[in-house]
């Protein structure tokens, strides 16, 4: 796989290839900011944008403004912004747990977003003050905090660390069914699974912002570890030996990874499979090495997502679909694409 | 009860030529409180699209057909008296809609019926959302008096629900469209409806009925009405009380536990929806009467068993409708 980009003359290709998934992805969020339910003319469509960013303060309907504005472009960039976010994660994990199959809610996150959501839903607690999202990225951190302590502060080794991830789901899994049994109601318990299935639905503007912070701050992070990163592709004991203070990089890494991926579920539910596929797909374009890689993750979520949002919207007029499910339905052929091409050759 | 229902039409025109000239013309701007906050109207509305089967439904009794612009959501089907009228207005979707496509029906008005419709959480749609574009919001009393997370102006679910929060929702609908005639004459009839049955069925001792909503397989938890839900409400009106006396509204209980509660009648509901096989009625009586356990209840050697729309189950006009369907059963039963 890391023939297709040399080591010599890499990094134009690199820039080559994002620059290719910026324009693509600038044209999905067009797409995405030109269709919806509410007909409206892409003249107005581009007026409202460029009201929006203030170059022009033409007179258009209020409501179709609102729709293009507040609705439609925020949404696109909460999509691209937690498809970017989510395959940064899930690159950073299979990295550190060396597992192919890590993903982003491997540390308990989800279900701890769960427990966390259906409390506030349920049990009321916080008192209408507290948010879903909040007491939704509450619960994510406490389950992560849950796995940090169980693997001894996540320095115990990757196979300790995914079997702490799995007790914790176990765990948070069952606090949320006790609750939802015991004190819910049967619309109760509705409410959160829609709620927690995932749908870009409820974002705007704010939220846009908070995730293009986190999201940002997430990739750079990881850049700056990422000749760690590399290091623990090959085992923790090679990464020590290579100088890499491996336990206090795997918790940095950790949170850092709990804290974008807790952020997301909290804002938009656990949509699936982005964050387990993205990374495999980057890797087959650009290789293992993590300065080329988690760039390549971000953008090619980004694009997956806001792609998967327009479909989802196109699926089903006038209702809406959880998003998780649009995502693997319209990923899992591109990945046996991927799976096929790549597989090994006699 | 069942001979009544063909006279409702006209002691509906009677209601409704009494007290018209009671209520006078709503003037605006009009203010309403609201599950905690004020919404203003500058004028009635013209073009409201309804969030929620009970929102539709209660627009639809008041007569405002021609003031609709789209429904959404609708998880049972319409009331037959009203069914006519309803197939003038466009339904978005019976699910949950986009807030794209309510928008699209330029309302000027958005009443709902669930917080996941229209809460601050809610995913469709905010009541922000709406506000920001001068498009006035109501949400059912019902829906906010059940979330206990927020101190609402209607209080949590720890006492036993009644068919006042419904009434103030039709009152303050009406208001809102300038029809507040119509929905005092609404509330009278229904309230004469239940008064009808309070009188016919007084409290008696020990009289308990159990609600079963679903399961989802036969060996599984039954879903159940709970003690302080429109459930117990329904037994309340029928001279009994619910059988389970829990405060959620929704329990999920297993079969010994019912046993144990040994309702005088189970209440098998008819669920419209096919997630399983036991939301239909039929195949609930099939199990109670063929389970060599659950069968030995009472209820179910004495043949006590009625059947009710699920529909009534949840706060709304159709609970009354629901007291109405059991209690035309319930005198053909040999009580004790």
């Amino acid at each position: 796989m890391t023939r297709t980009i040399a080591a010599d003359g890499g990094a134009g290709r690199l820039a080559l290839l994002l620059a290719l998934g910026a324009v693509a992805l600038a044209f999905a969020v067009a797409v995405a900011t030109a269709i919806g339910d509410y007909a409206i003319g892409l003249g107005t469509v581009a007026l409202a944008v460029t009201n929006g960013v203030g170059l022009t303060d033409a007179a258009i309907p209020r409501i179709e403004e609102s729709v293009v504005w507040n609705l439609r472009l925020s949404r696109a960039l909460v999509a691209a912004l937690a498809g970017a976010g989510l395959s940064i994660c899930g690159t950073i994990l299979q990295a550190l747990l060396r597992n192919a199959l890590a993903e982003p809610y491997v540390l308990g996150v989800s279900a701890g977003a769960s427990t966390g959501a259906v409390a506030v839903i349920v049990l009321g607690i916080g008192a209408g003050g507290l948010s879903l999202s909040a007491g939704a990225f509450a619960g994510a951190f406490a389950a992560f905090a849950l796995v940090a302590l169980l693997s001894n502060g996540a320095t115990s080794g990757p196979n300790h660390t995914i079997l702490a991830g799995v007790a914790a789901s176990q765990l948070f899994n069952a606090a949320t069914s006790y609750i939802v049994t015991t004190a819910g109601n049967a619309q109760q318990a509705r409410d959160v699974m829609f709620w927690l299935l995932g749908s870009f639905g409820g974002v705007r503007w704010p939220d846009v912002q908070l995730l293009l912070v986190v999201v940002v701050a997430g990739l750079a992070a990881c850049l700056w570890m990422a000749r760690a990163l590399d290091a623990f592709t090959f085992g923790d004991e090679d990464a020590a030996a290579l100088g890499v203070p491996v336990g206090r990089i795997r918790l940095a890494l950790f949170v850092v990874t709990a804290m974008v991926t807790a952020t997301i579920v909290g804002m938009v539910g656990t949509i699936g499979f982005v964050g387990l596929v993205v990374p495999h797909a980057a890797r087959f374009l650009v290789g293992p090495m993590h300065l080329r890689l988690l760039p390549t993750a971000a953008v090619l979520g980004a694009l997956f997502m806001t792609t998967a949002d327009i479909a989802s919207r196109v699926i089903v007029a006038q209702q809406t679909v959880p998003i998780g499910v649009v995502t693997a339905l319209v990923g899992v052929p591109f990945f046996a694409l991927i799976l096929h091409r790549s597989r090994p050759r006699p | 009860m069942r001979t009544l229902l063909p006279s409702l039409p006209v002691a509906f025109a009677a209601a409704f030529v009494s007290t018209a000239a009671l209520a006078g013309p709503t003037t605006y701007p009009l203010t309403i409180e609201n599950c905690g906050r004020s919404v203003t109207f500058a004028k009635a509305p013209e073009r409201a699209v309804a969030l929620g089967q009970n929102s539709a439904e209660i627009l639809l009794l008041l007569g405002l057909a021609d003031r609709m612009a789209g429904t959404a959501f609708w998880p049972n089907e319409v009331l037959p008296e009203i069914a006519a009228e309803n197939a003038k207005v466009d339904v978005l979707t019976v699910e949950f809609p986009t807030l794209e496509a309510v928008l699209a029906k330029q309302p000027d008005f958005v009443p709902a019926m669930l917080v996941t419709l229209l809460g601050p959480d809610s995913k469709v749609a905010k009541r922000e959302d709406f506000e920001a574009l001068g498009i006035p919001t109501y949400l059912s009393p019902s829906a906010c008096s059940t979330v206990r997370t927020t101190k609402d102006a209607y209080g949590a679910r720890t006492s036993l629900w009644n068919m006042d929060l419904v009434y103030r929702e039709i009152d303050d609908l009406a208001r809102i469209f300038g029809v507040a005639d119509r929905g005092e004459a609404l509330i009278a009839r229904f309230k004469a409806r239940e008064a009808a049955l309070r009188a016919k069925f007084p409290r008696k001792e020990g009289l308990t009925f159990l609600f079963w909503f679903s399961s989802p397989s036969p060996d599984g938890d039954a879903y159940l009405g709970g003690g302080n839900g429109p459930s117990g409400y329904v037994a309340d009106l029928l001279g009994g009380t619910n059988a389970i006396r829990t405060e959620a509204d929704w329990p999920t209980l297993g079969w010994e536990g019912i046993m144990a509660a040994a309702p005088t009648v189970i209440v098998a509901a008819q669920v419209d929806r096919k997630r399983w096989d036991l939301d239909r009625a039929d195949n609930k009586i099939a199990f109670l009467t063929s389970d060599p356990t659950v069968s030995q209840m009472e209820a179910v050697t004495k043949k006590r068993i009625v059947v009710m729309s699920g529909a009534a189950m949840n706060p709304s006009i159709r609970t009354l409708y629901g007291a109405e369907e059991i209690a035309a059963q319930l005198e053909a039963l040999d009580l004790p």
